[in-house]
């Protein structure tokens, strides 16, 4: 497949290279850098999803507070249930408060006690959903205060949730940069290695340009130009495969999101679109790799030459 | 040109190589360096390439001493020299023309700039038909006429040859011979060729200098 692809790009014009194409350990480099593009760009793929999803659900989470009322003896549930809903919305911030109704507290239970009991005959805690036009300015304070009135009723402002997703998601982002950087490191040394056999392989071409008075940068040069060929050809197909994998798998999951499991993995993973800033970051891969195949390959074949010369 | 003055060279901590040289080298001149296998000829044609330095004595080329030269330097000196192989060391992947212009690829030269002078030394070495091809193709004296006109495209004051004729028969050899002198004749080449076929010697009336066991043993 790689050879069909490489037949597709136009053949350079003018004098041929010095440094033969064969000669560079070209498939195996080719390959090798293909499959890091590939791993490189899913990756970071990987960390912008979930960066993507995390403010996301951050950014929602945040919005929302919950007025808990626990059933206590001798007070009127329905009572408390107004004047929460009413400390709410003279609160500062405050966008709506709605009481959720019976029913969509027994919906609630449902999936822990299952469906079709009757709990009208059991007095069960009641919510009252708060949203916040403003997460910043809202006084969370003053109506955690007020609801000190109010026998029985806790408010949950979601912080250690919240935390504990930034604090998940921050992780896997760093998690996903690191793995970048190993990718990396794997990378320079693999084309190291690669550089160092091509030199030792082209040893009398190398000799000959010394011979008639080509500088260590000229020798330099002309790797370079090889190496960053493959860097480019490497780094096109392992981004365009990376890329049409995140297609795929969005496509699969738009697919799954019909049914209920696949609602809950578009609420946990968003729905795998990338986004444009996504898209440009995976498409930086290409350029990055075919840079660090180049520069690598120089420095190390200016430091070959400087050894041996 | 050339100076030699008391040169040794020895490889590592070895035995010395060449012992006491002493010679110079007139612009212009035609020297046959000659001596049996294992003299040191090719340590000698290595040194006055500059890509050995001396371990003792003082070498001077072009008026510089060369035990004091930059890499740079070095650099620049070493493309006013040019060198032929026994083993033609034409790149297989270049076809003749290709390899003929290297030295000016390396100069920095465009194709369009140095395409007619390459065509023109090409046709003159007799090998205006045979550009395009590949070395494999070529017989033994047409790769070492395509290296030839390899080292002098540049027009190097100093020609270097080492055993130039080693792979080819004796009338080839002999035809070689007149390239490299017509090469000294036209252009005013300093030629030094090594070689250790005496017929070669005997027909051409070369200035010698034979080495043996590392030393100097005639200078003409």
């Amino acid at each position: 497949m790689i050879e069909r692809i490489r037949s597709l790009i136009p053949p350079r014009k003018g004098a041929a290279p010095i440094v033969p194409e064969k000669s560079v350990a070209g498939r195996t480099l080719l390959l090798l850098i293909t499959i890091m593009s590939f791993l490189s760009a899913v990756t970071l793929g990987g960390v912008v999803l979930v960066q993507k999803s995390a403010i996301a659900w951050s950014s929602d989470v945040g919005r929302e507070v919950t007025i808990q009322i626990r059933p206590v003896e001798g007070e009127v549930m329905e009572s408390n249930l107004r004047t929460a809903v009413s400390l709410a919305q003279s609160t500062p911030g405050v966008a709506s408060a709605r009481a959720l109704t019976i029913e969509e507290s027994q919906a609630l239970l449902e999936p822990w006690l299952g469906a079709g009991l009757d709990l009208t005959a059991i007095e069960i805690p009641r919510l009252v959903v708060v949203q916040l036009a403003d997460p910043v300015d809202a006084d969370i304070e003053g109506l955690e205060r007020n609801l000190g009135a109010i026998n029985g009723a806790s408010l949950n402002t979601h912080a250690a949730w919240r935390q504990q997703l930034n604090t998940m998601a921050g992780t896997i982002v760093v998690s996903g940069l690191l793995v970048l950087i190993l990718i990396g490191a794997a990378t320079v040394l693999a084309i190291v290695f690669a550089t160092r056999g091509a030199m030792a392989t082209n040893r009398e071409i190398v000799d000959v340009l010394h011979y008639i008075g080509a500088s260590n940068k000229f020798i330099a040069g002309e790797f370079q130009g090889r190496f960053l060929s493959i860097g480019l050809q490497g780094g096109l197909v392992g981004t365009v495969a990376a890329l049409l994998f995140f297609a795929a798998v969005g496509t699969a999951a738009g697919g799954m999101l019909s049914s209920e499991a696949g609602a809950q993995v578009g609420v946990l993973f968003g729905r795998f679109a990338l986004g444009l800033a996504g898209i440009i970051g995976i498409a930086a891969v290409v350029p990055v790799i075919a840079g660090l195949t180049a520069i690598t390959s120089r420095v190390t074949v200016r430091r070959f030459l400087a050894e041996t010369s | 040109m050339i100076e030699f003055s008391n040169v040794g060279l020895r490889y590592g901590n070895g035995p010395e190589i060449l012992r006491d040289l002493t010679f110079s080298v007139e612009p212009g001149s035609f020297h046959f360096l000659t001596g049996p296998s294992g003299a040191g000829k090719t340590s000698l044609l290595r040194l006055l390439l500059l890509s050995l330095k001396p371990s003792r004595g003082q070498v001077t080329m072009f008026g510089e001493d060369v035990s004091d030269l930059t890499h740079d330097r070095l650099l620049q000196m070493r493309r006013h020299i040019g060198i032929v192989f026994q083993e033609f060391r034409l790149l297989d992947h270049l076809t003749t023309f290709e390899n003929v212009a290297l030295p000016l690829r390396v100069l920095g030269q465009p194709e369009s700039e140095y395409r007619p002078n390459v065509t023109e030394l090409l046709e003159w070495v007799g090998l205006g038909e045979r550009m395009n091809a590949l070395p494999s193709l070529l017989s033994g004296g047409e790769k070492q006429r395509a290296a030839i006109a390899r080292a002098v495209i540049a027009r190097p004051k100093v020609l270097l040859a080492d055993e130039p004729t080693g792979n080819v028969d004796p009338d080839l050899s002999s035809r070689l011979v007149h390239l490299f002198a017509e090469l000294n004749r036209t252009l005013g080449m300093t030629i030094i060729l090594a070689t250790h076929e005496l017929p070669l010697l005997d027909k051409f009336n070369y200035p010698r200098m034979l080495l043996s066991k590392g030393e100097l043993v005639i200078h003409d």
